[in-house]
């Protein structure tokens, strides 16, 4: 690369300094677009999230349903570095235990959700006609009820697993995915490599799959970065109203839904979970952010 | 002497873009009197269109001017003016008419509306007085039925109706400055000199100056009193009109000449662009700029910028120029 | 006016859809009324018995059309538990619900049309820096933590706002509103940064526009041509925003509604899920069905007002 610090007083009659200044200008380009720290203290927070929640065995601490006689909704003390609930139990061991829930739902649910919207999406868009007018009115519909009482019907009818929650929650992923990979698959099924391969007699999977799937993936693998954060309120929310899984499994909405009703004598039991669920939710949306711009970077505004 | 209502000098305005500094305007002075009309021509980029937002000292943000680059106005020097004092003196002294009235009126407010809020902001008028003045500008400007019209929304009307209301919105106030950009450009042909013959009148009513900008000779001639002809953001020739067109000295303005469409043209036809295109702004070539596209340029011609100089009111920036072909 | 019938007929086919499927869900599924009402230890016969007392031995298709003949005679049947009328329990509490929402989209509005400006004066600009990063942080804050957060503060801490309860109207208007402002507030929080976006992107490109340079050179001041010159014209896909975020507002409500025990439409689906009280449950979310494409209409309506193209169609082109 050209040197990039003389090029700022270049003069304009000289040839090779108007190089310079290309250069800086594209290196400044570059800089921009790289990760920054915008990228990598949010994604430090979210490794150490994940490690926490994953290996939340290897910590040594107490059983998140353990309860403590002598410490009952206690502040933070020997033992027990955030204190503990109302039942006695330890609160830093339950909002870990609970961060393995909003992380298997976060990342669940939208890989749910944009799959089975992918496929939708794809045959609507492919196939056009009756399947597509059915499935726009099974999405629009869809949209027309409110995303929680979705949940809430399906809490009631199926019941709260930690998988019927997954799936219930992936399934309102599917309008918004079906809509983009429909409009794709619209704009990818007429062009000229799509009708080749159809005069070549491939068949309608073997095109959807092989010439159509590549060039909508990255729109929706960027969509799902979008959702995981999406995920894990609506998760942090069914669980407030206790509709997710079922008690005394912790969940960070759980515990703050329980905090709440101390919230005047020990503010603590709802605030740390709070603060440790607006931090990860924040720095999924940012990395997802930053991913997102480098993908659409890459792939020059697909997105 | 009449009057100088308009005074530039040296006036530079560059843009900072991802390639580097562009000169859109690159140090064009002249002086502008009471009455009179100057007409700006160029070909399409030539920096028209920055000089006359220069002169209103409405740039965007990217624009680098230069100190000792000056505007005055009524003998008041723009340049020294907070953006406040400007907003003063937009309207009431200088106003601009833009080229395409399709897109310069604002499409959810009523034209009345549009007209009425120059008044009440500039010269305090009431609701009422305000809006039967409206109703008077319109007639001026000749709108047919100015009191239906007042209350409608800009796509109600034709894009020649839309252009007098722009004059209309521009004259309410009486400024001393009136610039055209290109008022005709976007229109029909049939309108084009309806609305030229609305802006000469209205100059020479209302006793104003006026920069009337145009990429067509053809518009300049019976209406100008003198013509700056630009090229790659300088003033290339500068003459009284008939001057200008009798005794033409810079090729580039022969060209333009060469390019007016001719009575005896088929309508409609295309008109000869000069050859070749016109200078990268960011990289200008060295000497005059025309001379890569010049019929008469020699090796003479890429030595220096020529300066712009002449006789008397005829000037130009040319080192071989027309009409001394023998001396040389 | 052909548009405007196919969209007519989707909204139809969709509320069809819509509370058919719920119909479905709350009736063939497990967890059948008839069990939870028997009582825990009841016999099959007893079970049974009241499934025919209900009605619920017949098709279920039978049964849903009967049941939407009476939505539209307003027998939107008789709540299991509490034997209230559901079209009364619904449209009693509506009204409280619909307040809430109304005062959260006024809050959002408030904050996103001056914030959703300043960052659209200057992109890229210190206050769009600040703004965004406000969003970025805003939409990172679901409601439910807001109004714990709210509480903490402006309750439990200050003082200033109860943390709970309703007030009916007829206790005056700042009674009324007082405990209603950090409900609303909760909702706001979440709510305005979408519309602040979409304002921005909008008013951005509006504000390139030569009528903008026009007003500029009108000596117009620059708060006038944001708010008289641009707004209109930037709102639009703001306003479509508003009639789509009905349905998200509603879900919020729900929740919101439980935290400070506002007596809404919200709080009696959160009741009628607790309880399975599945009448009730069916009309609150046709009710919910219902208000959605209602605010989407209102939204082609608020359309008409904004852009004089569409208002005065008819008398040009
Ligand atoms: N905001 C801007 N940023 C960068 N370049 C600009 C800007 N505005 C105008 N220019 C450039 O300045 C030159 C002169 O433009 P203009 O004055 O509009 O020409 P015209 O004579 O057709 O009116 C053009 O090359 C144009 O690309
Ligand atoms: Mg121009």
């Amino acid at each position: 690369m050209a040197d990039v610090t003389s090029s700022g007083n270049a003069d304009k009659d000289d040839g090779k300094p108007q190089i310079d200044r290309n250069a800086l200008a594209i290196a400044m380009h570059r800089k921009s677009r790289s990760f920054g720290l915008y990228f990598w203290i949010p994604m430090i927070w979210l490794i150490i999230v994940a490690v926490a929640c994953v290996f939340a065995p290897l910590w040594g601490l107490p059983p998140a349903d353990e309860i403590d006689w002598a410490y009952i909704q206690s502040p933070p003390v020997e033992g027990h570095p955030l204190g503990t609930d109302n039942l006695g139990r330890d609160l830093l061991s339950r909002i870990i235990y609970g961060g393995r829930v909003s992380l298997t739902v976060g990342f669940a649910a939208p890989f749910i959700g944009v799959g089975l919207g992918l496929i939708l999406g794809m045959i609507a868009g492919y196939y056009r006609g009756w399947a597509d007018e059915v499935i726009g009115i099974m999405i629009d519909a869809w949209l027309a009820i409110p995303g929680l009482v979705i949940l809430l019907l399906f809490s009631v009818v199926f019941g709260g697993s930690l998988f019927m929650v997954c799936l219930s929650l992936g399934l309102l992923f599917i309008p918004t995915a079906a809509r983009i990979t429909r409009a794709a698959t619209l704009n990818y099924a007429g062009r000229e490599f799509v009708l080749a391969a159809k005069a070549m007699g491939a068949s309608d999977f073997r095109i959807l799959r092989k010439e159509v799937f590549p060039n909508i993936i990255w729109p929706l693998i960027a969509f799902v970065l979008i959702d995981i954060p999406i995920a894990i309120v609506i998760e942090g929310a069914l669980s407030f109203l206790g509709l997710s899984v079922k008690a005394p499994t912790p969940s960070w909405g759980g515990i703050i839904a329980e905090g709440r009703e101390v919230l005047s004598t020990s503010p603590h039991i709802a605030l740390y979970p709070t603060l440790v669920m607006f931090l990860t939710v924040l720095c999924f949306n940012l990395v997802g952010d930053a991913i997102r711009r480098r993908l659409a970077d890459v792939r020059e505004g697909a997105i | 002497m009449g009057e100088i209502i308009l005074d530039v000098r040296n006036q530079r305005t560059a843009f900072a873009t991802a390639r580097g500094m562009l000169n859109a305007v690159d140090g064009v002075s002249f002086t502008l009197e009471r009455g009179k009309t100057l007409g700006v021509v160029g070909e399409s980029g030539s920096g028209k269109s920055v000089l006359s937002r220069s002169v209103m000292r409405l740039l965007p943000g990217n624009s680098v001017v230069p100190s000792d680059s000056k505007v005055i106005l009524n003998g008041k020097d723009l340049t020294r003016l907070s953006e406040t004092e400007l907003r003063r003196l937009r309207g009431p002294e200088m106003a601009i008419v833009f080229q395409d009235p399709m897109t310069s009126l604002n499409p959810v407010l009523s034209i009345g509306k549009q007209i009425m809020e120059v008044l009440m902001f500039h010269m305090g008028m009431k609701k009422g007085p305000a809006k039967e003045k409206a109703v008077e500008l319109l007639r001026a400007v000749g709108l047919p039925q100015p009191d239906v019209r007042v209350n409608q929304y800009p796509h109600q009307l034709s894009g020649g109706m839309r252009q007098r209301v722009a004059i209309a919105i521009a004259i309410a106030c009486e400024p001393d400055l009136l610039i055209a950009d290109e008022p005709t450009t976007a229109l029909d042909v049939t309108v084009q000199a309806e609305i030229l013959d609305l802006l000469q009148r209205m100059v020479k009513e209302r006793n104003m100056a006026m920069i009337l900008i145009t990429h067509d000779m053809g518009v300049v001639a019976g209406r100008c009193d003198e013509v700056a002809v630009m090229y790659a953001g300088r003033i290339v020739e500068k003459a009284p009109v008939r001057e200008l067109f009798n005794n033409t000295r810079m090729p580039y303005t022969a060209a333009l000449l060469s390019s007016i469409p001719k009575v005896t043209d088929p309508p409609h036809r295309k008109l000869d662009a000069i050859e070749g295109r016109p200078p990268d702004l960011i990289n200008p070539p060295q000497g005059c700029p025309f001379a890569p596209r010049c019929k008469f340029a020699g090796p003479e011609c890429e030595e220096q910028v020529p300066p712009l100089e002449g006789p008397g009111a005829h000037q130009y920036a040319c080192v071989k120029p027309l009409g001394e072909e023998v001396a040389a | 006016m052909r548009y405007l019938l196919y969209r007519l007929r989707r909204l139809a086919i969709v509320l069809a859809a819509v509370t058919f499927v719920t119909f479905l869900l709350v009736n063939v599924l497990p967890g059948d009324v008839a069990y939870e009402m028997a009582g825990m230890d009841s016999s099959e016969e007893e079970v049974q018995e009241i499934r025919e007392e209900l009605g619920l031995d017949r098709p279920v298709v039978i049964r849903y059309f009967e049941w939407v003949g009476g939505v539209f005679v307003g027998d939107w049947g008789t709540s299991f538990i509490s034997s209230e009328d559901v079209w009364h329990a619904v449209t009693d509490r509506f009204p409280v619900s619909f307040e809430l929402m109304l005062l959260a989209q006024i809050l959002a509005l408030a904050m996103a049309i001056p914030a959703g400006m300043a960052s659209a004066f200057r992109p890229n600009g210190r206050a769009d820096r600040i703004i965004g990063a406000l969003a970025f942080a805003s939409v990172s804050m679901p409601s439910f933590m807001t109004a714990i957060l709210l509480i903490f503060v402006f309750a439990l801490g200050l003082g200033w706002l109860p943390a709970t309860g309703y007030e009916p109207l007829s206790s005056g208007l700042w009674a009324n509103l007082k405990p209603m402002i950090l409900p609303a507030l909760s909702l706001a929080l979440v709510e305005w940064t979408i519309l602040m976006r979409t304002l921005r992107v909008e008013m951005i490109s509006v504000l390139q526009e030569n009528y903008i340079a026009l007003a500029r050179a009108k000596g117009m001041s620059n708060l006038r041509i944001l708010w008289v010159h641009a707004l209109r014209p930037s709102s639009f896909s703001m306003i479509t925003l508003l009639g789509l975020q009905v349905a998200r507002l509603l879900g919020g409500t729900i929740i919101i509604e439980q935290i400070f025990g506002i007596p809404g439409v919200g709080r009696l689906l959160i009741h009628a899920v607790y309880t399975r009280d599945f009448v009730v449950i069916q009309g609150c979310v046709t009710f919910f069905a219902l208000a959605f494409v209602t605010a989407n209409f209102l939204v082609d309506i608020a359309y008409a007002w904004l852009d004089p193209r569409v208002r005065t169609r008819g008398s040009h082109g």
